[in-house]
């Protein structure tokens, strides 16, 4: 392996905006049918050096070697002609479009103005065949999952016969199952001669897949390590730049009074009405992190939904300190100690087109402190911005004037996240808070959570993350089909047998598993 | 230089800029039309052309002499009034994420209740009435224009049925009850001079728009000062937009309805709420047209044709980037190219000339955001030479990754309902 020479070589690459030097002398040598992971922060520059190398920047100083010849790369069809691909971490196709549509489109072969679909469609079954990529071609992108989504952008990667992968965070949004696969059609598309670059900060991933490892902190190229030399702790700190603690820190919990009590909650799918959270009770006490884990899909979003007031509950009770909340609206349940960490970022918790202060006081603006006979007090906004900036260190281009939409996924989590922790709650509903989020940032959230369970605050947490489950919950409750199988203690418990309950082949009640 | 590129940089900036690039390239592609007429008519010459886009350009001040000049100027300032209302209308709809193509309707509902309050009530002998009267025409002119506009809001709101068909509907229905209601009223129509289907003006009733002396200063023309009152309105709406929690709810509505939803804002109130304010704007607007004692109504043939101010108030909140104080500006000047064309036939060319280059211009404003695309990705050229004070480049660079490629991609998400999308989370929503 070692002995393949490099397909890409980015030598001394420097890009800077203004004054900040988003790649300073940044080195990165890809080998021919190696598995190349690039390990940052959030903003550490990953996105920028992989923007240089698709034509999308131009970079200050550097150069740009495919194949060891210089090139010139100006816009991404110059990227394309070199044979570099990017699967990018929100995908761009045409979701009305059929899969095979799509990866033709922008390549379409014609004999007289008609499209060759046949040809077209022979060459992409053949292809998922070679790599393992299970697609149907008719199908139409809107209805497919989210995975597939991702297979469909590989194919067109490959039905452009690209020899370099870009892959910007692909796993930010599969399930772990989903997860497994993509690793699986990743190793075999390097087997088979392709070079891949992954871009990612989850660490298991690396240590799974990747031959090799190029780590960026602050935009400064830190080091390139073999995989199988290293340690995920020898990774972390080197993006960090300080040892990072993977085990949440905590004292053992002591509950205290139930806040949130569930009874027999039965919620339907807002979409297609199909029963999705099914006589569910329990409830989260004071003073203590429950969490729902479980498989993506089995009735967590709608729960969540139905709790937070999203959506109405089909029958069932919900009990705030002892108030029926289950008819409530969100402004409510804000008002009376609910706080929210939403699962999907840009659809509920951001107004993207908004700056970054104006998202800060999104679920306060009503309050005496930030108006005045219904005017803003926008002097007052922008220091409670600015103060939550400073203190949970979200970076972005114009602090509190940035517009929202422009700023990196994990820094827009992390407002969201300083938002709803500092609202004064009893309860905090927390869906994957540190979904998109680098181990640094993490730990912090996670600290964060525990420090407010250690006030007295009752944490539900909704976790798609083993291992968030596992370290940071006091007690987990694992959903499966829209029903609550089982209870466990993280203590004792085990992955494994977590994994068990989470696809339905055990559960407390005795019923027979599949 | 650093704090002309940071002017540069300000969004408000590029989308005056974006808004003159249309204008000019409006301008232009008006001016080719210009020339092909030319070379199919016989009477005009390449030279007309020329000369004729000098007219329009001139707008009133090719009115010849100075006392034309000086009606038209005060015309183009009362026609823009009208325009101006019906503009903000759209432009608040738009931002609450809405699309008000039923501000004819609206207009036609604040024409009809203004003028039955103006021209029932008869102040010609109580002067000091006449002031509280049209204050009153003005304001049940804003309650109809509401009530109309709430109608669309409501269906939206509660049963999710598309804003635009229900506006369409609401605009031939307004059309029909104006017909209706002031042909069941015929002491109120005009039946001398040989005309037929006209209405009385508020002349004969002494309620009409006070002119504060302005007719002195634009002496024949109608000025009033309805212009001010749409001024007012426009900065009103700016300030509530911009500086109040409503206008905070209703820009959030507009712009992440889920958003703000989980907010805890009343995502329903707001859709009827701007509805309705908008639908009080175009009734204004309506109001203001017909309260001046100039303009008279044709109330017989109004179930068959929509008033235009209604439909240009789309094209001026378009101009203007749905920005109220903007909408003023864009009233003025579209009202000064209207101008422009009625002297065009000194050159030969028909009046219509200026209607079409105002459509070219607005057509061109559909690029508005084309233009200011253009002027980020010069200056991201640029500041990889010139390493200046440009932290804001990183909040345009940034997204230009999505926006740049994927344009296709994103406009074709945006027309898939975004609730079938309950496990990616991720939409991009450009």
């Amino acid at each position: 392996m070692s002995e393949q020479p490099y397909v890409i070589e980015m030598r001394h690459i420097t890009k800077i905006f203004g004054t900040n030097k988003a790649n300073d002398d940044i080195t990165l040598q890809l080998r021919k049918g190696e598995i190349h992971a690039l390990l940052g922060e959030n903003g550490a520059g990953k996105s920028t050096l992989m923007s240089i190398l698709f034509g999308l920047y131009d970079p200050d100083s550097g150069e740009i070697l495919k194949d060891g010849k210089p090139v010139k790369i100006k816009d991404p069809n110059d990227a394309t002609a070199l044979g570099i691909g990017m699967v990018h971490q929100h995908f761009k196709l045409v979701e009305c479009f059929s899969v095979l549509d799509n990866i033709i489109l922008g390549k379409e072969d014609t004999t007289m103005g008609f499209l060759k679909k046949k040809t077209a469609r022979k060459k992409v079954l053949a292809l998922s065949e070679k790599y393992g990529l299970h697609v149907d071609p008719d199908a139409i992108i809107e209805d497919i999952t989210v995975g597939m989504q991702q297979r469909t952008e590989i194919l067109k990667m490959l039905y452009r016969d690209n020899e370099v992968l870009i892959f910007d965070e692909p796993t930010a949004v599969l399930t772990p199952q989903e997860i497994d696969e993509l690793m699986q059609i990743m190793k075999n598309l390097a087997s088979e001669g392709k070079s891949i670059l992954f871009i990612t900060h989850k660490l298991n991933e690396i240590m799974e897949v990747a031959d090799r490892c190029s780590v960026l902190r602050k935009g400064k190229y830190i080091g390139t390590v073999n995989v199988a030399d290293t340690t995920k702790e020898e990774l972390s700190e080197m993006m960090v730049g300080r040892m990072v603690q993977f085990a949440v820190s905590k004292k053992d919990a002591e509950p205290g009074q139930p806040v949130l009590e569930l009874k027999n909650l039965n919620v339907k799918h807002p979409v297609h009405k199909k029963p999705a959270v099914n006589n569910v009770s329990f409830e989260v006490r004071a003073g203590e992190i429950t969490c729902i884990a479980g498989i993506d899909g089995n009735g967590q979003t709608e729960l969540g939904y139905a709790i937070t007031g999203l959506e109405k509950p089909d029958s069932g009770q919900i009990l705030l300190n002892g108030d029926d909340i289950t008819r409530k609206s969100v402004r409510y349940r804000t008002d009376n100690g609910m706080s929210h960490i939403p699962e999907d970022r840009h659809k509920h918790g951001l107004i993207l087109d908004f700056t970054l202060q104006e998202n800060m006081v999104l679920r306060r603006y009503m309050e005496p402190k930030f108006q005045k006979n219904g005017f803003i007090r926008f002097d007052e906004v922008r220091k409670y911005s600015d103060m939550l900036i400073d203190e949970f260190d979200v970076r972005s281009g114009e602090g509190s004037d940035t517009i929202v939409r422009s700023m990196s996924g994990g820094n827009q989590q992390k407002a969201i996240v300083a938002r709803e922790l500092d609202h004064k709650h009893d309860l905090l509903v927390a869906i994957q808070p540190t979904r998109g989020l680098d181990v640094g940032a993490i730990e912090f959230i996670h600290s964060e959570i525990v420090k407010k369970r250690d006030s007295g605050a009752a944490v539900l947490l909704i976790s798609l993350e083993l291992e968030e489950v596992m370290s940071l919950s006091d007690r987990i409750l694992v959903m499966y089909e829209g029903e609550i199988v089982g209870e466990l203690d993280p203590k004792t418990t085990t992955v494994q047998e977590l994994g068990l309950y989470m696809v339905g082949a055990k559960r407390d009640d005795g019923k027979e598993g599949r | 230089m650093s704090g002309f590129r940071k002017l540069i940089g300000k969004s408000g900036f590029k989308s005056v800029i974006s808004s003159i690039l249309c204008i000019i390239a409006g301008i232009i592609v008006g001016f080719v039309v210009m020339i092909i007429l030319s070379l199919f008519n016989d009477k005009i010459n390449i030279g007309d052309a020329f000369y004729g886009l000098r007219i329009i350009l001139g707008g009133p001040f090719s009115s010849g002499t100075a006392k034309y000049i000086i009606t038209n100027l005060g015309d183009m300032i009362f026609y823009a009034a009208p325009l101006v209302m019906t503009g903000v209308s759209v432009a608040l709809a738009n931002k609450t994420g809405l699309f008000n193509i039923g501000a004819p309707g609206q207009f036609l509902m604040g024409t009809l209740g203004s003028l039955l309050v103006a021209l029932n009530i008869n102040t010609i002998d109580k002067p000091g009435l006449s002031v509280l009267v049209w204050i009153l025409a003005i304001l049940v002119g804003a309650v109809c224009g509401a009530i109309w506009g709430c109608i669309p809001g409501f269906f939206r709101a509660v049963f999710n049925v598309n804003e635009v068909i229900v506006c369409i509907m609401t605009n031939w229905i307004a059309a029909n009850i104006v017909s209706w209601v002031f042909g069941e009223m015929p002491h109120l129509v005009n039946k001398g001079a040989g005309k037929s289907g006209y209405l009385f003006t508020t002349a004969t009733t002494g309620n009409s728009t006070p002119k504060l002396g302005l007719n002195n200063i634009f002496k024949g023309s109608y000025i009033d000062i309805g212009i001010f009152v749409a001024i007012a309105l426009a900065i009103v709406i700016y300030i509530i937009l911009t500086k109040t929690t409503f206008g905070y709810e209703l820009r959030a509505c507009g712009a992440n309805k889920y958003g703000a939803r989980y907010a805890g804002m009343n995502e329903k109130k707001n859709i009827i709420l701007s509805m309705a304010i908008a639908g009080a704007l175009a009734g204004v607007g309506g109001a203001l047209y017909y309260l001046c004692p100039g303009i008279e109504f044709k109330f017989d043939s109004a179930y068959a044709k929509l008033p235009d101010y209604g439909f240009n108030g789309i094209p001026a909140a378009l101009l203007g980037s749905n920005n109220p104080i903007a909408v003023i500006f864009v009233g003025l000047f579209i009202r000064y190219l209207s101008i422009g064309g009625d002297n065009l036939s000194s050159a030969g060319y028909n009046k219509y000339i200026a209607d079409v280059i105002i459509a070219l211009i607005i057509y061109f404003a559909g690029f508005s955001k084309l233009f200011r695309d253009i002027m980020d990705r010069r200056r991201k050229k640029e500041a990889s030479i010139i390493k200046a004070d440009i932290a804001d480049v990183k909040k345009d660079a940034e997204p230009i990754i999505e926006t740049s490629e994927a344009e296709a991609t994103a406009e074709a998400e945006s027309n898939v309902s975004p609730d079938v999308q309950p496990v990616t989370g991720e939409e991009v929503d450009q």
